[in-house]
């Protein structure tokens, strides 16, 4: 009973720090996510395309736990020490900003013409446009798939065990070396996972259902 | 700049043969997985399909849960906890295994999609010509569904690929398990991890690029209800 309280008491700080690194890259994400769409579809530059597009490429191509070790401890040899805790923010963060990007530029795209022209018409000035016409929209149409990214990174929150940060998983492996309690741990910390991830899933989609409502 | 590449050059006759074996042990890891992810993906669609509604709910509780639990939580239970049981994997068993479990539930996700997009008239047009159920699902289902599936098909096998650089944590000799194991030899993590990374690049990119492609060359002259 003991061992069995020890568990949970451990399993959940380490749900805390995986919250924690969901929260920070999530807002690393949305930010540089939105900031690279709205550089993607209103600025013409072939380079300045033809860089982000490269940039998202690389970064959706390799494996996240890859970036993670460039990040940790690549980086480190080069003189840049980052905590583990900043490190997977940053890499996940930067993940996420690719995918975001994506998903944001596609929902840009997906707004009509008429929409920015008429906000302008009306006199508001192009970052009013953005502000209040076409980024709500934007975000109404993205919601089902910043849903699906934000249960999909508390899930990649777990590979930042890797790198040492003191996540779910992390507490799972040491608990298991000193308790040798394999399976309860290693369950325990699978129906955490589904905990976490199954009400923010259903949140999600209630979300959607409201706004479709509304619309 | 010049120094760091000097690196590759110095290094590359012991990293290049080392790390093309662990992109070896990748590859067969990510098809291993996906192939069983097919498998257990075409039997679970099997299931949201039928007629039974227990079956259905079976499936669609087991396609939840697999999707909210992490790939790591998955293997790392699977490699240890299986043992207790009578159950012995190796490292790349219980990676193939987790990547067919947490694949399957996603393979069923395209394929429920794909069949669902091919109207209903297709299939009781081709029993009313007298086609049989097996006839009817061969030429005219599938290969309508298959214009829709197979551009996510080939992003879930990007995305199996990349996961699969999570079976270095449980031991297998895959391609960042391997980069760890020369950084710690020559100290040059940067390097090495970066170039793991341009491996798994040099698969998934063209596979990426091809997928997009399909996307647009399927879609073309496709017929979309209500268009016509």
């Amino acid at each position: 009973m003991q061992a069995f309280l020890v568990i949970v008491k451990m399993l959940s700080i380490g749900a805390l720090t995986a919250l924690q690194i969901s929260v920070g890259a999530l807002a690393i994400a949305v930010c540089v996510g939105l900031l690279l769409a709205i550089t993607r579809c209103f600025v013409r530059r072939r380079w300045v395309q033809v860089a982000i597009a490269a940039w998202s490429e690389w970064v959706r191509n390799v494996p996240a736990l890859a970036h993670l070790f460039v990040l940790y401890f690549g980086l480190a040899s080069a003189g840049i020490r980052l905590s583990p805790v900043t490190a997977a923010c940053l890499g996940l963060g930067m993940v996420g900003a690719a995918v975001l990007c994506d998903v944001f530029t596609a929902g840009l795209r997906s707004l009509h013409l008429g929409q920015r022209e008429a906000a302008l018409s009306v006199g508001l000035v192009p970052v009013q446009v953005l502000r209040f016409v076409l980024l709500p929209q934007m975000f109404r149409v993205t919601l089902p798939s910043l849903g699906n990214y934000a249960s999909q990174l508390v899930k990649d929150t777990s590979i930042a065990s890797a790198i040492a940060v003191p996540e779910i998983m992390f507490y799972a492996r040491h608990l298991v070396t000193s308790t040798f309690e394999t399976t309860a741990i290693y369950l325990g910390a699978i129906l955490l996972y589904a905990a976490i991830v199954l009400p923010l899933t259903w949140l999600f989609a209630h979300a959607e259902r409201r706004l479709e409502l509304s619309r | 700049m010049i120094e760091f590449f000097s690196a590759y050059a110095d290094y590359w006759a012991d990293w290049g043969p080392r790390l093309r074996a662990a992109a070896l042990v990748t590859a067969a890891l990510s098809v291993g997985g996906f192939v069983l992810a097919v498998l257990l993906g075409s039997l679970l669609t099997v299931a949201l399909r039928s007629a039974s509604v227990w079956l259905q709910r079976v499936a669609n509780a087991y396609v939840q849960f697999i999707r909210a639990v992490p790939l790591l939580a998955l293997l790392l239970a699977i490699y240890f906890v299986l043992p207790g049981a009578g159950l012995v994997l190796s490292g790349f068993q219980a990676g193939v295994l987790g990547l067919g479990l947490q694949g399957s539930a996603y393979v069923a996700e395209i394929l429920r999609g794909g069949l669902g997009a091919v109207h209903k008239g297709q299939r009781e047009a081709g029993l009313t010509v007298g086609m049989t159920p097996w006839q009817v699902f061969c030429h005219v289902t599938a290969p309508q569904a298959m214009r829709v599936m197979l551009p996510p098909l080939l992003n879930a096998y990007v995305s199996l690929l990349k996961d699969s650089s999570l079976c270095a944590l449980i031991a297998t000799d895959e391609l960042l398990l391997t980069a760890r194991a020369i950084s710690s030899e020559s100290f040059l993590p940067l390097h090495i991890f970066l170039l793991a990374g341009l491996f798994y690049f040099a698969i998934a990119f063209p596979l990426s690029m091809c997928s997009r492609w399909l996307e647009t060359r399927l879609r073309r002259g496709r017929r979309v209800m209500g268009a016509t």
